[in-house]
């Protein structure tokens, strides 16, 4: 029999600590350089450049579509500029004689949103509103409408700041009815582009066109000198940029239950991030697998028969039915002639007439059966199919 | 370095604090407490790394019999050997779900599936760790690692190592055939001493004399014998002895196509038709053995695969059985001259040459058909071919469209098979086609034909 060597004791993996820690390293350096080599790259990058927002008319936006020339200069003219995004912040910034800035919105307030900005004490500078705003803030005393006109207009007011600023490049929109509002840089249309009223303890300002203040436009025209007149009047301004996503109303909240921090109990976040460490050893558990995987060839999965299947949709498909006639015909004389007892060589007169004496049927019939032309459709050839083993089952041994 | 279930848990457990006193810090101190509890266990478990084992696995193993795979592991860290082993065998090694607390020291088998082992060790003591395997594939299986992961004395964590343990189990042919064996050697046996006229031949043997019973042929009298006794003697044959029997393997692309499966309950895929002809010539090898004929087993596609000469007695079926076990597809065109080349150069005498390939029409007539007739011309040339009883189900469809033109395809399929078969009966092959299962008495009761009319 066969002699059974003694299989060889194995201790280890031939591998030390160092050596382990050695390999790891060098599995590991290229990763870990590419990754140190990207968060150098993130670092400086955030580094070497001014912290700047991409948000449109935000006041440290220094790019085309921000404002922070207007509002530095504001700034260094002694003016608080606060910079908000909720209407909640913007309520409670903004007190009794200070001044509140609000930029076009990208969407639309919640009526509570109309009411809590229009119920502000301060003094309120709109650009570009929205209708709802507008004519809460204004009482309905101005109207505003889209256009599209451009052109330079003279101030053509009495008011102060249509002195200083003399005649601006901006589109015109605003129309009044009401008594006490002033409307300037009113086009041939009879729209304006500035409107202000003078309410109990307030002033509104509505500018129609909001591309003044933009760093790329306010140099144009009069445009600084509008803003910084609007803007600069009261000692602190509550610069808000309405953000798209914002539903708070800067009133007591009439259902406390929308509100996440009120719903949870305190501490839920310790325990939101125990649970995440939790989690983590769970998969620290569930991803560690006991072992590799062991390999193994796969073998050939091709069935024999497919190269006949392959071969009778060929034929279905280029509707052979002729070739498939043909064969079914061919294999039902090949085994009726051999049951028969006749040779390969016979010919079709013979096999026709030793299967006509085996059936009893009409010769006419067995020679269409057998040799007759190929059938119209699929339908006939089924028949045809079905006649053969039909017949063929007849045929038996004489 | 693993961590378990228990680690996780301990760190739920931090919740408990984290009500008491609600902030992040209390979270982090946690985490702390709960990695330095790793930590240390990580540093009290028995190194991996310090047990020695040994894997024990029989030689070879016939298909789909059971094998013991054997792990003795033996605890020389110096501590005490908390441990999960798994013992890695490919799929088709089929390792079999452990029954409950097998070998001393093991506490059972171990979640996560088969050839897991959970060893609880004393310093310096060994465990015998037991898998059973049932093949179900050919050829050799060889086993992966032994995976080691200890855990420290708190159960929170520990240390893993996979060991290459070197381990091969070659799987033999199942050689389901030998069921057809008693009754061809009966069949066999009642050849032996037959009446000369029964089948007169021109290769049988004269073998004795015995006496006369009634019933014998009196032509087999043999009269001088008889007057030299005072009983009436005949003369008995015995089927000619130390023939030549070359069995060739076609191991090219046409041996790995699929056959079988389509029944109830076999699995589906069925096997290569190599199988089926590796079964053929067992069977066919084990009648000749014991005909007392002299076999050899040839392997080829373009090269030799496989090859056995000059075994004989009871050495032939071992050497058969190693020989066939590694014999796998290959998917090359078969290299007809070649095999003609090779059965030249080793049979000088007339042979009996089985040819177990398959009788693809357009194959054979590119590769067999040309050089048939050299091989015929000096040997017993027999053809076997496995048939699919796919393609036997496809002929007789008729329910649909598309089932009768595939049963046009067959039926074509089986008229070019009927002319290559035609062709080679010409050059004087004995074809042999049958399905999976019966190939192999097919083509044994067509070697008993051929031994009784003396064609050897």
């Amino acid at each position: 029999m066969t002699t059974t060597t003694e299989p060889p004791m194995i201790i280890g993996d031939a591998t030390t600590a160092g050596s382990r820690a050695r390999s790891r390293w060098r599995r590991a350096r290229w990763p870990l350089s590419v990754v140190g080599i990207l968060m150098l790259a993130v670092v400086f990058l955030a580094v070497s450049r001014p912290p700047s927002s991409g948000v449109p008319y935000a006041p440290d936006n220094a790019d085309e579509d921000g404002a922070r020339a207007v509002a530095r200069v504001l700034g260094s003219r002694g003016v608080d500029v606060t910079y908000v995004r909720s209407v909640e912040d913007a309520v409670r910034a903004a007190g009794p004689g200070d001044t509140l800035l609000i930029t076009p919105n990208p969407s639309v307030f919640a009526p509570e949103q109309v009411d809590a900005l229009s119920g502000t004490e301060a003094d309120l500078v709109l650009l570009a509103p929205e209708y709802d705003l507008l004519s809460a803030a204004t009482d309905a005393g101005v109207d505003s409408y889209p256009s599209w006109e451009d052109g330079v207009y003279e101030p053509a007011c009495d008011a102060e700041v249509a002195e200083a600023t003399g005649p601006l490049a901006l589109q015109t929109g605003l129309e009044t009815s009401a008594e006490g509002v002033v409307l300037c840089w009113v086009s041939a249309d009879g729209v304006g582009a500035y409107a202000r009223v003078e309410q109990n303890r307030r002033s509104v300002t509505v500018i129609h066109d909001g591309t003044l203040l933009r760093n790329d436009t306010v140099l144009e025209e009069g445009n600084a000198a509008l803003a910084l007149w609007s803007l600069g009047e009261n000692e602190r301004l509550v610069w808000m940029v309405p953000d798209p996503f914002d539903l708070s109303t800067g009133q007591e909240d009439p259902e406390p239950a929308t509100q996440l921090s009120v719903v949870l109990p305190p501490g839920s976040g310790p325990a939101a991030g125990l649970l995440l460490l939790v989690a983590a050893f769970l998969a620290l558990w569930r991803g560690r697998r006991l072992g590799p995987l062991v390999t193994e060839d796969l073998p050939v999965l091709v069935r024999s028969a497919e190269t006949t299947r392959g071969r009778g949709r060929l034929y279905r498909a280029s509707r052979a039915r002729g070739h498939a006639a043909a064969g079914l015909r061919a294999a039902a004389a090949d085994r009726m002639a051999k049951r028969l007892g006749l040779a390969r060589s016979s010919d079709a007169a013979t096999v026709v007439d030793a299967v006509v004496a085996a059936t009893n049927r009409p010769t006419e019939q067995v020679a269409y059966l057998l040799y007759g032309p190929p059938p119209a459709d699929d339908a006939a050839l089924t028949e045809l199919a079905r006649h053969l083993d039909t017949l063929e089952s007849e045929v038996h041994r004489p | 370095m693993v961590v378990t279930w228990r680690a996780a848990a301990l760190m739920a457990v931090g919740m408990v604090p984290v009500v008491v006193v609600p902030s992040l810090g209390t979270v982090l101190l946690w985490f702390l407490v709960v990695l330095a509890a790793c930590g240390a266990d990580v540093a009290l478990a028995a190194s991996p790394r310090r047990v020695a084992v040994q894997r024990r696995v029989p030689a070879s193993v016939r298909l789909r019999s059971p094998a013991r795979s054997e792990l003795v592991v033996t605890n020389v860290s110096g501590r005490r050997l908390r441990a999960v082993v798994r013992d890695a065998w490919p799929p088709s090694a089929g390792a079999q779900p452990a029954p409950a607390g097998a070998g001393r020291g093991a506490t059972g088998p171990a979640p996560g599936g088969v050839g897991r082992y959970r060893v609880d060790l004393p310093d310096g003591e060994s465990a015998r760790l037991t898998t059973t395997l049932v093949p179900t594939r050919r050829g050799d299986r060889v086993a992966g690692g032994v995976t080691i992961r200890t855990s420290g004395p708190l159960g929170l964590a520990g240390r893993q190592v996979t060991l290459p343990v070197p381990g091969r189990l070659r799987v033999l042919p199942e050689f389901a055939s030998r069921k057809h064996l008693p009754s061809r050697l009966a069949r066999l046996r009642e050849m032996d001493g037959r009446a000369a006229v029964q089948i007169r031949g021109e290769g049988t043997e004269f073998d004795s004399l015995r006496e006369y019973v009634v019933g014998d042929d009196v032509r087999s009298i043999d009269w001088r014998a008889t007057a030299r006794r005072r009983d009436v003697v005949v003369r008995t044959w015995r089927p000619e002895r130390d023939r030549r029997v070359l069995i060739v393997l076609d191991t090219g692309r046409t041996s790995a196509a699929r056959v079988g499966g389509t029944g109830e309950g076999a699995g589906g895929i069925g096997a290569p038709r190599l199988d089926a002809s590796i079964e053929a010539a067992l069977l066919l090898s084990a009648l000749a053995g014991r005909a007392g004929d002299r076999v050899e087993l040839l392997a080829f596609d373009r090269a030799v695969r496989s090859r056995v000469a000059g075994a004989a007695g009871p050495r032939l079926m071992p050497a058969m059985a190693e020989a066939l076990a590694t014999v796998d597809p290959v998917l090359l065109e078969t290299d007809w001259p070649g095999i003609v080349g090779q059965v030249r150069a080793r049979m000088s005498q007339r042979a009996l040459v089985v040819l177990l390939t398959a009788l693809d029409p357009a194959v054979v007539e590119a590769g067999l058909l040309p050089v048939v007739d050299q091989l015929a011309r000096d040997h017993q040339v027999v053809v076997a071919s496995v048939a699919d009883e796919e393609v036997a189900a496809l002929r007789v469809g008729r329910d649909t469209v598309a089932e009768v033109y595939d049963a046009a395809a067959a039926a074509r399929g089986d008229l070019e098979r009927t002319a290559v078969t035609t062709m080679l009966r010409r050059y004087g092959a004995e074809v042999v086609e049958a399905l999976p299962d019966d190939l192999a008495p097919r083509l044994a009761d067509t070697y008993l034909a051929l031994k009784a009319a003396g064609r050897l």
